[in-house]
């Protein structure tokens, strides 16, 4: 496993959101992660993990606390979250592919109108991409044809594409048949070994004990425990991480 | 193996007793009115009132001497869509390509005939299907490698050819630029139906869009404002608006650019027709979901390039049956353009009909209005049907709907 450096990629401090109808969905959390680093977020469901990691690249608002990003305070000036999200990669739980776009045109839309490449230098970084995930073939298939663990492929591709610093997986195979989870998490597994910089929200313990860095627990929107797998596994220092433990395992 | 003809009809029209007798008593009703029809139209009905009025029906009182514009933008628009159709399809002769030359070759030796041209005009519209048919046939086989010779940025201007063509035939109709004026109250018939429906068209579909996006838009303002103007039209049957055009129009829009009663309708129609497909789109909008925004936003597209590249193309996609409909009832709307007074087909099939010469024979007119409203929009049903096919990518090669359906039992 790669072995992620001191430089903060993350940094979230006593980040609270209402949601307009009052709800407190997050209660002053805070996160440091760093290059290179596997995050895994857990928690029951409704304990604001999704919410949290999509406040990364301001997908959410929040009213308290402070974010920043690759270096960068996430602020109201667009311009600056446009260039955070330029930066940060998100694969979400359902694909989220652009149904009326070919696989290849889904990867090259966003480098081609965002970072203004050339289209053939595109289109061949994304037929390599798409070799990477064992999807080669399907690159002039519509999303609509391909099965969910290939969309999801597809979706990490897309991502990919845009040469992220970090990714961010909002639940990536919450959405798959069993038998799909598997390729799925192959793919996260061998980015998280080319060093890549990931905040995964995910329930697969099988993954997260074996490529995380650290485990988060997340309930009621606040941080509950944060350890390294084996710790957190095994040995949770809190009971309400022995409860839900217990729940999943 | 397949039932006989005998056999199937026998089991989808008898299959038990009522079956049998509603099937009976249709028949039977069917063919009394058929045989009634055509009993009209070969034997009573007196024709002479089209064929000596076929000018007027088309183009109302347009100067002959300046008819040959017309012919022109005609020949133009035959060329262009000669050329679209060749491009398309290239050397394939599909069904449909083939059932439309057919249908257009027999319309060519039908028509002007019946109509009872003058020789000269009857060679024209020969001439027009020959070279509508020869370019369909040319384009098509040697089209395609020109096509792939021309620069990207060649082939992304020559579809701009289709709005300068618009703007041509404008000129043409309207004079101009060293061609005679001619005032729109000498157009008529369905020249003037089809200007001012595919004028409409054209401008009601950008201000459809910006009104449906507005409508969801985050500023208040906007979303108020859009919202009391969908409101306002859709609550306003259009004959009020048309009249209601024609005396405060002038007041609303920058001077010169309502001057003219046809063009306050055609303004009318257009803000009218907004109002409808904004609905369309926006119901469209509400069926993409939330996700494809914030997928491409989380990809660093900004709001506009979200919008035009990822949502619109979706929700106009859903909406396009909405919004062909509403241009099918557009067209149709039209014909109360005679009520202020224009002389569009209806206004010019009044004006026939109130010629002493032709009392009585009210029958013949209204029939071949409404047939040429049915191929107007059937053609516009027919077109919209054929771009959702194109742009339907949820089929695929293995989807099952596409396989053949299940064996009938025997």
């Amino acid at each position: 496993m790669s072995q992620p450096s001191a430089e903060r990629m993350i940094e979230a401090r006593g980040v609270q959101k209402w949601y307009p109808n009052g709800f407190h969905a997050l209660r002053g959390v805070d996160l440091t992660v760093h290059r290179g680093e596997v995050v895994v977020i857990m928690g029951p469901s409704g304990s604001g993990k999704s919410t949290f990691i999509r406040t990364f690249n301001a997908l959410e608002d929040f009213q308290q606390g402070t974010i920043s990003v690759d270096g960068r305070a996430l602020s109201n000036d667009l311009r600056d979250i446009d260039a955070i999200r330029r930066e940060v990669g998100m694969v979400f739980q359902q694909f989220n592919l652009f149904p009326h776009l070919t696989v290849l045109e889904n990867l090259t839309l966003a480098p081609i109108q965002v970072r203004k490449r050339p289209k053939a230098e595109v289109e061949e970084q994304a037929y390599a991409l798409l070799h990477r995930v064992g999807i080669r073939e399907q690159a002039d298939k519509y999303p609509g044809q391909l099965s969910g663990g290939q969309q999801q492929r597809v979706a990490i591709a897309r991502s990919l594409c845009m040469e992220p610093r970090i990714l961010l997986f909002d639940e990536p195979t919450s959405s798959l048949d069993p038998e799909m989870v598997r390729e799925v998490l192959e793919v996260m597994r061998n980015l998280a070994a080319d060093g890549m910089t990931m905040v995964v929200v995910t329930h697969e313990v099988g993954f997260a004990r074996e490529v995380a860095h650290r485990v988060v627990l997340m309930a009621e929107g606040e941080v509950v425990e944060e350890a390294d797998p084996a710790t957190f596994f095994t040995n949770p220092s809190h009971e309400r991480s022995r409860q839900f433990l217990a729940q999943i395992l | 193996m397949s039932p006989s003809l005998p056999q199937r009809l026998r089991r989808e029209l008898m299959a038990t007793p009522t079956d049998a007798v509603v099937s009976l008593v249709l028949i039977v009703a069917i063919t009394a009115a058929a045989v009634g029809f055509l009993r009209w139209a070969l034997f009573k009905a007196q024709w002479v009132v089209i064929q000596a009025n076929s000018t007027l029906f088309a183009v109302g009182r347009y100067p002959i001497e300046q008819q040959w514009r017309l012919w022109l933008l005609v020949t133009l628009l035959t060329a262009a869509t000669g050329l679209g159709w060749g491009l398309l399809r290239g050397r394939r002769w599909p069904l449909h390509d083939r059932i439309a030359a057919g249908l257009l070759t027999a319309l060519a030796l039908w028509a002007p005939a019946a109509l009872s041209l003058s020789l000269a005009i009857q060679l024209r519209w020969w001439a027009l299907t020959a070279l509508l048919l020869a370019l369909r046939w040319a384009v098509g086989v040697w089209g395609p490698g020109w096509w792939s010779g021309l620069s990207p940025l060649g082939q992304r201007l020559l579809p701009l050819g289709w709005p300068l063509l618009y703007l041509t035939g404008m000129v043409l109709i309207s004079g101009g630029l060293g061609l005679t004026p001619v005032s729109p109250s000498e157009w008529g018939g369905l020249m003037l139906t089809l200007l001012m429906a595919s004028f409409a068209m054209l401008l009601s579909f950008p201000l459809g869009v910006a009104l449906a996006l507005a409508r969801r838009s985050d500023l208040p303002l906007l979303r108020w404002g859009s919202v009391l103007y969908i409101e306002f039209i859709r609550g306003a049957p259009l004959i009020t608006l048309l009249f209601l055009g024609q005396n405060i129009l002038g007041f609303l829009l920058p001077g010169g650019v309502a001057p003219d009663r046809v063009w306050r309708a055609a303004w009318v129609l257009t803000f009218f027709c907004a109002a409808y497909l904004a609905e369309a789109v926006r119901s469209g909008l509400a069926a993409v979901p939330r996700g494809q925004f914030e997928a491409a936003r989380a990809l660093g597209l900004t709001v506009p390039q979200s919008l035009a590249r990822v949502v619109l193309p979706q929700a106009l996609r859903t909406a396009l049956p909405t919004m062909v409909g509403q241009f099918i009832s557009l067209l149709q709307d039209t014909t109360l353009l005679s009520l202020i007074g224009l002389l569009d087909l209806l206004g010019t099939a009044r004006s026939v009909m109130a010629n002493p010469a032709y009392l009585g024979k009210n029958a013949e007119v209204y029939f071949t209005l409404a047939v040429l409203f049915w191929c107007c929009c059937a053609a516009l049903g027919l077109g919209s049907r054929a771009l959702e096919r194109r742009l339907d990518t949820s089929r695929s090669t293995t989807n099952p709907s596409d396989s053949a359906p299940s064996p009938a039992v025997a």
